[in-house]
């Protein structure tokens, strides 16, 4: 097949251009450049809440916009809306399917998601006329479970999928507008830039990808993570990410550098990562860990400064508020703790 | 040729489209994205209270509360 061999030559002539190019604009590294600014210290925060009530694993949680409340998702087959002021849960959700992976909350407040082993994103209304929690839409279509989901607003939710794609839904009609293709193996995680014009998604096949939410396109590809990447999060200004690997490193990659920046690991780490969450300023990142703890590293100085340890099982989840007072994680041991 | 060979071939032609797509765009030197990452992080991290703390206990929601009533 002469067109397909010369397909595959193209293919490489073209990731070699793009590997030069990267080169190219490689001109200094982030340790040099952050030379000069002041190291954070020890970060020592305190659990100031423990949020208890699941009766199994927590796989995943959500911060509300008000910073004040959020949702938990457990394999105990519920959801819980949290009050993370009083510790009050106001309200407990029943799921149609206990096998639950991932959970949002719609900025406005009246609407959660979840989904997981049933292929299905489930939308609930928190604000009913009649006062009860109801799902108000399913939404079938994936062919694989659903990993993550996170509202764009209250008739459109992104989700990713162990089918290898991500979808952006229009809830009111249950129909998919548009499918993101292209990962080769399971899409884990995914999280919308400030401006809400563009997602990333970290998938098995241990690369990301940046996609433009209207036209579907992919725009670019970032590799180098050596494993599954599980969990993706925005750098606040939107020009940059980090990720949360399998291979025991979060990474820092730079949108308009279209390459990685930096690499948070230590010799010590040797379990994956499961959650990454930026601090307000972006100068902190959280990550979650296989190992029972969150580590807190120095984005600019690639060390870490601080760990939250205080859970018994794997931290499974984790967010920082809106207005960036607080961080919650979550864990296999069914509890939830905030801290600062 | 075949189903399964069109399919192969109609494969690899999107795999080349989209590294065709991927190799134009444009980079920023890392020098430069850097900085930009510096300067936004110095321009907020005042605000950041998981980097700097509260002012005074007050100031956070979450501090613990007290035992105390006031009758």
């Amino acid at each position: 097949m002469n067109e397909l061999d010369n397909l595959r030559q193209e293919a490489e002539t073209l990731k070699s251009a793009i590997r030069d190019a990267r080169k190219a604009a490689c001109d200094t590294n982030l340790v040099q450049v952050t030379v000069n600014m002041e190291p954070v210290g020890r970060i020592q925060m305190r659990t100031r809440r423990t949020l208890r009530g699941h009766l199994a694993k927590i796989y995943a949680m959500h911060w509300g916009s008000e910073s004040r409340y959020l949702v938990s998702a457990s394999q105990d087959g519920k959801l819980i809306v949290w009050d993370a002021y009083t510790t009050n849960k106001v309200h407990a959700i029943p799921l149609r399917s206990s096998w639950v992976m991932t959970c949002a909350y719609a900025s406005s407040g009246s609407y959660v998601a979840c989904g997981g082993l049933d292929n299905i994103c489930s939308i609930y209304s928190l604000k009913t006329r009649e006062g009860n929690v109801r799902v108000s839409r399913e939404l079938p279509g994936h062919t694989g479970y659903l990993s993550c989901c996170r509202f764009l607003d209250d008739n459109q939710i992104v989700t990713s999928s162990g089918d290898m794609t991500c979808a952006l839904w229009d809830i009111e009609t249950g129909q998919q507008c548009t499918l993101f293709t292209g990962h080769t193996g399971d899409v884990m995680s995914l999280s919308l830039s400030p401006d809400v014009r563009t997602f990333v998604s970290g998938a098995c096949d241990a690369s990301s990808k940046l996609w433009d939410i209207r036209d579907g396109m992919c725009k670019q590809t970032f590799p180098g993570h050596e494993s599954d990447i599980n969990a993706v999060t925005f750098f606040p200004n939107g020009y940059a990410f980090a990720t949360g690997s399998d291979d025991a490193t979060c990474r820092l990659f730079d949108i308009r550098a279209d390459q990685e920046l930096a690499m948070y690991s230590h010799d010590n780490i040797i379990c994956g990562i499961t959650s990454v969450a930026f601090s307000k300023s972006g100068r902190l990142l959280m990550a979650g860990y296989d190992d029972f703890n969150c580590n807190v590293w120095d984005s600019m100085k690639a060390e870490r400064a601080g760990v939250l340890a205080g859970h018994d099982n794997r931290v499974s989840c984790l967010g920082v508020t809106e207005d960036g007072m607080a961080i919650a994680t979550g864990s296999w041991d069914s509890f939830l703790k905030i801290w600062n | 040729m075949n189903n399964k060979q069109m399919s192969t071939l109609q494969q690899q032609r999107k795999v080349v489209e989209q590294l065709r797509r991927e190799a134009s765009i444009r980079r920023v030197n890392v020098s430069v994205a850097i900085e930009d990452l510096k300067k936004y992080i110095q321009e907020h991290e005042n605000d950041d209270y998981l980097l700097v703390g509260f002012h005074s206990q007050k100031a956070n929601p979450f501090r613990e509360k007290s035992s105390c009533t006031i009758l």
